[in-house]
């Protein structure tokens, strides 16, 4: 997604400056879920508050008709032994994928001892005991706040 | 496991709360939604959980948010699929609005890098945990360790495409169970 953005609305149409664009994809981080919502700062640089939801609903509206339709014919054929085979091939295949993003992530965010701390700390509040992901995330970003 | 029932309304709080706290890119929000939607409300089993991420993941456009919109048709419909995507964007369109006009007013936001090294090693810790429940879950014959580990290897060693390995992990699925189907 972000090459696509970039060629349309830097080269293209020149809305933002480069700079711009990269702190855009900062916002993106930094705000909670998937860095599409970075379209709806983008869509507010250019046409103020409109600008952002018109950003925003264009975003996630081709992904609203086709999960929703893809949907709609998974559930009349998940029970097919065909799906059902298939998925118990694809489920150890998830773990596999998602050990492989916690190695990916873990290269960038845990540099030192305390980072190192953290994650594991967290870690252990969510596998063994009853703790809510929000507290975990708001005690992790506390500590960082204090600690770097 | 015994599933219990949704409401458009529970649907859109919890969307909302996940939205809410789920700091720290797209990873951390699937430690929610296991914890939110199969532990805590037994709205879905392990199986429809994972089904769900692999859903997210074959569909354009962005996998939690498309695990989400799944999960919201699966519990009401066309109506639960919107809700879940309300829910999961509002909280994050509001906070990035308030900071597209700081950064217009200010240029620069210093505390926010601090705040976000701490969280990006939570989220490691987060998606580890994920990974710890699911293994406990399926990793149940030498067949199902054997396909986590090579695709693991695939991704992490070898960088393949996620989607090329789900497709292929569906073939092996289907060759190495086909016989305890029928």
């Amino acid at each position: 997604m972000i090459p696509l953005l970039q060629q349309e609305i830097v080269e293209h149409y020149h809305w933002l400056t480069n700079k711009e664009f990269i702190d855009s994809i900062a916002m993106g981080q930094i705000t909670p879920g998937p860095l599409t919502i970075m379209n709806a700062f983008i869509g507010f640089k250019i046409f103020g508050t409109w600008g952002a939801i018109g950003a925003i609903v264009s975003s996630y509206l081709p992904s609203i008709i086709v999960v929703t339709i893809v949907s709609h014919y998974y559930l009349q054929f998940r029970n097919s032994w065909i799906v059902n085979s298939s998925f118990k091939g694809i489920r150890p295949a998830v773990i596999g994928l998602l050990a492989a993003v916690a190695i990916t992530l873990s290269r960038e965010s845990i540099i030192d001892v305390p980072t190192g701390a953290i994650a594991v700390g967290s870690f252990a509040a969510i596998a063994f005991t009853k703790t809510d992901p929000t507290f975990v995330i708001l005690g992790a970003g506390a500590l960082g706040a204090l600690l770097y | 496991m015994q599933r219990t029932e949704a409401s458009i309304r529970n649907i859109f709080f919890v969307f909302l709360k996940m939205g809410t706290f789920a700091f720290g890119g797209v990873y951390s929000m699937l430690a929610f939604f296991e914890k939110e939607l199969v532990n805590k409300r037994k709205w879905l089993s392990h199986e429809d959980f994972a089904e769900s991420v692999v859903i997210g993941q074959l569909t354009p456009g962005p996998p939690i948010i498309n695990t989400g919109i799944f999960i919201g048709y699966r519990l009401k419909k066309l109506k639960g699929a919107i809700t879940t995507v309300i829910g999961q964007v509002l909280p994050s369109f509001i906070l990035i609005l308030v900071i597209a006009y700081l950064y217009i007013s200010y240029n620069d936001i210093p505390l926010i890098r601090s705040l976000l090294k701490g969280i990006g090693a939570a989220v490691v810790g987060l998606i580890s945990s994920v990974v710890y429940n699911m293994s406990r879950k399926f990793l149940k014959d030498y067949k199902s360790i054997l396909i986590a580990i090579a695709i693991f290897l695939c991704l992490a060693v070898f960088k393949i495409n996620p989607i090329i390995l789900i497709v292929i992990s569906g073939i092996a699925g289907v060759i190495v169970y086909r016989k305890e189907q029928s």
